[in-house]
């Protein structure tokens, strides 16, 4: 049945989702051209057919020394027909800019932040696009197969909040 | 600012009833921070409030952040183990299941049935001691302190027997590649009957303390509230979205170890609001005692791992009296099990929803990548859209029943 | 004439059959086709199946096989599936050439369970040696059972029991029970050595492998036939119980014993190195090295110089840069006079020699260098050279770029003797002759670049302390003009430096501009100098190996501390960081 999807994606978009093939398991598996992210996965979601309505689960591979150099992998599941589909997107070093799906799936969003935060991939269109585990003042990207397992940060000055709660006062002002 | 205060700035004028005029607010920020009793594990939430009312939430997480992905990649295959551990650290042995489940669909292993039923087993013994803790805690925080003391016992009493199967309470290192790690010690099977009933005992006190409770349902019904569609939109699964009314459940739709040979039902809630979920949490905790009874009726006699040296460490006699015992324990434990390269993801039903996990190999002995997808990540992401516009107060009980455990959403 | 009459035919002879069609034509004119596994190879005619197998990826296990050596087929590990087997046979894969149009079965379920069985009974009676056998983790036992018997054992009586320490000779040790009797040692004594020290000894299943009765395996090479024997049946005495393979890493290096330069693999952990290993290279050592190639690695570890000293003997020891600043003040006042004389020892790399050139011309304008070195040794017609400095034509290269005059160590040593030279300074204490060497130490002023104690070192009136061979990147020029380049194991030790390092310091120093912070960079600014004389050498040469044994470590490095280990290596600098563009090709 996973399989028949995928078949599906491929007829309607046969340039933009390619090379098809079973993974271990089963697994029904397609790659998936990075500029067309977006709309392939509208169609997963709302084609009666597929009906991928469950937010999907977004990772990314570091595949240092490869080109693409990295893989973001959407995970699709679909409550509807029960069936389960991966999809694969080549992102490479030199342009690390996906358009976002978070327009598609609301629960998309910080598994995107997440890429950013850990590979450095930039999502176009993300409504939020900050760090979700590190410190907005973190140097590199974590995850990503170069950054060292003892690496050490530099030592970041205290941050000025501006949004401290200052006390009630008397009404009127501010 | 407020609608009030913008009306008094329009009318300078007072009312003639003093009493009556209305009270001019301003925006609060408050910050539940990181360090806060009700926040489980360390997420600090700013809130913008009008009032009483929150006009946003902005969540800030990663305090609980470890490293868990880029220690599994220094680390063998075997070695992760600990590590799942601490994923969802209330229902360990859950991760185990789920992280072994991954590797040996990679390795193309079959597990023997009499490991399966271990592993469903104790997977339901601590699902219910996950549910539990969830109901304890959000009983103590809306300030039913009985209801913590009545789970709490419950949970430390299955603790007990974990801890004869396992070897520890919290974080159990139960599942194996290729099985589980021990078998079930003389005697444990009534042990765990008489368990059974006595948290059953509890369960249904804590059923009659807060189920019809004036205050509870007050404050948890109508309250938190997310759609049915909404919460699948955000990728809510579990019984979490169970309760906003969508029936799916990974047990049933595609049974993994022996789920379709067991009988059990799963409650499906309506309304999608902190009460339901709560109600769904013992509704599963009776379930789960169904199925630990139906796993002991049916669990085979048999091994407990597979007995496939590639994969499995030999027994300690064969490992000093055989040649071939020897190698396979040196071979595994100083290069690790040799996973052929590929990808897999493998999922299953964990306490609070679908715990995924995405693992890539390159044939060696470490793996080149674990990604874990946490349930309660998407439920945690969803919370300022589900408390949009609520009381402060209902912050609370919604943290309580969407389940964030700190360890799997931060990793 | 006219009714001649013709002998007629026999009238019985049946007509000739004409002669069976020949052979097809090849499907690649000039080279052999067959396929393995499904896969198609395309090899020159006479390969053998083993290596062709290898040349499209499939790999077949083996124990008695050698690319280098004869023949010998007893493992039988190596049997597969071939399509011209005569009665349906498994055939040794390593006693085969490949056939025009053959198709060869590794991966059926005969052949594996033929790999499995042999396996079984190889290990029967193979003692429960792994916590204390050498081998452990580079053990084809090891592997081979992982891949292809990952079985328990059926064994239910006790194993045979041998001698398990028979002392061959002076670097090797055999054990008995370990031994499978592939026979490579014999093999390689015989055909490769030359010395038929070694031999199997009685029938059957009795045999053993033995010297001749009272005789010693103490032939140059002997210690090639640890490295051959795929089990840990030859140890070698020097390495024996000092380290687990698995916790050692692999650095690409050159011996230092000739001028030969045999390739090597350096292991190391930490800072110690813990043995040479050979390492291929069809063009200048094969895959052997000598005896004493193989120990050459230990005055790294032994006796080292790790701080600089002032003055004779023991001296004071004194920082590195006052001792550098101490050294430049007396050179520079000794070259004013015109009394300094630069001694350069062709055991130094060609960034050493470079650096010191540069600095002794435009800094101490000197024009011409006294070659020292260690004295000739033995030689033979295989690998070891007379000559014992690795870096004699590199010297010659350095010279010959720089314009200097050549002047042997005697000659140093009269001068020193009649005063007219009186300071010397000295990159590597190596001297061919101990009377000159005395003469020489006798200079007023000695500044003297060493990596152990000796007669030049100890006589030193400024001593800095230098790094060998693993502890920085380098080349050397071998006797046949074959330049070679050697990877850095671990930073070096102490306070000493390499040669080029103390010679840009002591540059610095006297004035010049010190511009490089790494070998390469020498290499890169200096080399070009004499890059015409090194052919098509690049710094980049050296050739990758195979990497996918074991635990392949996390690309930035280990979250204990420990070193990577197991044949790898992550360059990491001083704070623990990964340093990405020094990390050899992959």
């Amino acid at each position: 049945m996973s399989k028949a999807a995928i078949q599906r994606l491929k007829e309607r978009f046969p340039d933009a989702v390619t090379d098809p093939y079973e993974g271990v398991g089963g697994d029904a598996v397609a790659m998936v051209r990075k500029d067309r992210v977006r709309e392939v996965c509208r169609f997963a979601k709302d084609d009666p057919a597929l009906a991928f309505n469950l937010a999907p689960y977004i990772t990314a591979v570091d595949f240092l020394g490869s080109d693409p150099r990295f893989d973001l992998v959407y995970q699709l599941s679909s409550t509807v027909h029960g069936h389960r589909v991966r999809l694969r997107v080549g992102v490479p070093a030199a342009d690390p800019r996906v358009p976002s799906v978070v327009e598609v799936w609301k629960g998309a969003d910080w598994y995107e932040r997440y890429c950013w935060d850990m590979y450095g991939i930039r999502f176009d269109g993300h409504p939020d696009p900050r760090r979700l585990y590190m410190y907005e003042e973190f140097v590199g990207h974590p995850l990503r197969k170069d950054y060292s397992l003892r690496g050490r940060q530099p030592l970041i000055p205290e941050r000025v909040v501006d949004e401290a709660f200052r006390g009630p006062g008397p009404a009127g002002r501010d | 600012m407020s609608k009030e205060t913008e009306q008094i700035l329009q009318n300078p004028a007072p009312p003639a009833d003093a009493l009556d005029a209305p009270f001019p607010s301003k925006r609060m920020h408050v910050n539940l921070g990181p360090s806060h009793p009700a926040m489980h594990g360390t997420v600090r939430a700013v809130v913008e409030l009008d009032g009483e009312n929150i006009d946003s939430m902005k969540l800030d997480i990663g305090f609980l952040h470890r490293g868990f992905e880029k220690s599994c990649e220094n680390v063998t295959w075997t070695q992760v183990f600990p590590y799942t551990d601490r994923l969802n650290y209330v229902s360990s042995i859950m991760n185990n299941v789920g992280y072994s489940l991954a590797v040996e669909k990679l390795c193309r292993l079959e597990v023997p049935e009499r490991a399966k039923y271990l592993r469903v087993l104790t997977s339901e013994l601590h699902r219910m001691s996950d549910h539990l803790t969830l109901v304890g805690a959000m009983g103590l925080e809306l300030g039913a302190m009985t209801v913590l003391i009545y789970c709490m016992e419950a949970r430390d009493i299955l603790w007990d027997r974990l801890t004869e199967i396992a070897g520890a309470r919290l974080t159990s290192n139960y599942a194996r590649i290729g099985g589980v790690a021990r078998d079930m010690p003389d005697g444990w099977q009534d042990k765990v009957e008489r368990t059974l009933v006595r948290v059953a005992g509890l369960r249904d006190e804590v059923d009659k303390l807060l189920t019809r409770n004036r205050i509870v349902m007050d404050r948890l019904v109508a309250t938190g509230r997310i759609s049915r569609a909404d919460a699948i939109d955000y990728g809510f699964t579990g019984p979490c979205l169970r309760a906003a009314g969508e029936p799916y459940d990974i047990r049933k739709a595609s049974p993994y170890l022996v789920y379709d040979r067991l009988d059990f039902d799963v409650p499906v809630g309506s309304n999608g609001d902190n009460f339901d979920r709560y109600l769904m949490r013992l509704e599963e905790l009776k379930q789960s005692e169904r199925i630990v009874r139906q796993c002991f009726e049916q669990i085979p006699p048999g091994d407990i791992v597979v007995e496939d040296y590639r994969y499995v460490m030999p027994p300690k006699p064969q490992v000093y009296g055989t040649i071939e015992g020897a190698m396979a324990h040196f071979k595994i434990v100083m290069e690790g099990i040799q996973v052929p390269a590929g990808e897999a993801y493998s999922c299953t039903e964990a306490a609070n929803g679908e715990l995924g996990f995405y693992l890539v190999s390159d044939g060696g002995g470490r793996p080149y990548k674990i990604g874990v997808r946490a349930p309660g990540w998407n439920m945690l992401m969803a919370l300022p859209a589900m408390l949009q516009g609520e009381l402060l107060a209902d912050l609370i009980p919604t943290f309580d029943t969407i389940n964030m455990i700190g360890g799997e959403v931060e990793q | 004439m006219a009714e001649e009459t013709k002998p007629s035919a026999p009238a019985t002879a049946p007509p000739k059959p004409a002669p069976p069609p020949g052979p097809p034509p090849p499907k690649n004119p000039g080279f052999v086709t067959c396929t393995i596994d499904g896969r198609e190879a395309v090899v020159k005619p006479g390969t053998n199946l083993i290596e062709a197998a290898h040349a499209v990826g499939v790999d077949i296990p083996y124990y008695c096989y050698h690319k280098r050596l004869s023949i010998a087929a007893n493992c039988r590990m190596c049997l597969v599936e071939m399509s011209n087997a005569p009665g349906g046979k498994l055939m040794p894969a390593c006693q085969m050439t490949v056939g025009e149009g053959l198709a060869v079965r590794t991966d059926s379920p005969r052949v594996k369970d033929q790999q499995r069985a042999t396996l079984e009974f190889l290990l029967l009676n193979h003692p429960v040696d792994c916590p204390i056998c050498d081998q452990s983790g580079e053990c084809k036992l090891q592997d081979y059972y992982m891949t292809f018997d990952h079985l328990k054992s059926r064994l239910d009586v006790p194993k045979v029991e041998l001698r398990k320490r028979v002392e061959l000779g002076p670097l090797v040790v055999l054990d008995e029970e370990r031994c499978i009797l592939c026979t490579r040692c014999v093999r390689f004594m015989r055909e490769v050595a030359e010395n038929p020290q070694l031999g199997v000894e009685a029938r059957g299943n009795h045999s053993f492998i033995s010297t001749f009765h009272g005789q010693p395996l103490d032939d140059r090479y002997s210690g090639n036939v640890v490295d051959l024997c795929p089990v840990g049946a030859l140890t070698s005495t020097d390495f024996r119980f000092r380290g687990r393979v698995w916790f050692l890493s692999a650095a690409r290096s050159l011996c230092t014993g000739c001028s030969r330069g045999c390739n090597v693999f350096l292991d190391y952990m930490k800072e110690t190195t813990f043995r040479h290993r050979p390492r291929e290279n069809e063009a200048v050592n094969q895959d052997w090295i000598c005896d004493p190639g193989r120990l050459s690695y230990k005055p790294f570890n032994d006796r080292r110089l790790l701080a600089a000293r002032l003055g004779h003997g023991p001296g004071r020891p004194a920082a590195r840069a006052a001792a550098v600043a101490e050294a430049a003040r007396v050179l520079k006042a000794r070259a004013a006079e015109g009394t300094l004389a630069l001694l350069l020892s062709p055991v130094a790399s060609l960034e050493d020699l470079l650096v010191a050139a540069l600095v002794a011309r435009d800094g101490l304008k000197i024009s011409e260098v006294h070659v020292g070195g260690r004295p000739d040794g033995w030689h033979d017609d295989f690998l070891k050279r007379a000559d014992e400095n690795p870096d004699r034509m590199g010297l010659e290269l350095v010279a010959a770029a720089f314009g200097f005059t050549v002047k042997p160590f005697a000659d140093l040593a009269r001068a020193v003797a009649d005063g007219t030279v009186q300071a010397v300074w000295a990159v590597g204490a190596e001297v061919p002759e101990e009377a000159a060497a005395a003469m020489v130490a006798k200079a007023p002023d000695l500044v003297v670049q060493a990596t152990n104690g000796g007669p030049l070192a100890d006589a030193a009136t400024v001593l800095l302390p230098s790094s060998p061979v693993p502890e920085s990147d380098g080349t050397f020029v071998n006797f046949d003009g074959r330049a070679q380049r050697f990877e850095m194991a671990y930073w070096p030790r102490g306070d000493s430096r390499p040669h080029w390092a103390l010679a840009g310091e002591l540059g610095k120093a006297l004035g010049l501009v010190a511009r490089w912070s790494t070998a390469r960079e020498v290499f890169e600014d200096l080399g070009r100098r004499v890059a015409d004389r090194l052919g098509d050498y690049r710094w980049d040469s050296l050739p990758s190996v195979d990497r996918r044994k074991g635990l392949v470590p996390l690309a930035a490095g280990t979250v204990d501390g420990r070193l990577p280990g197991y044949r790898e290596r992550m360059p990491l600098d001083r704070s623990g960081n990964v340093e990405w563009d020094r990390l050899p090709n992959p």
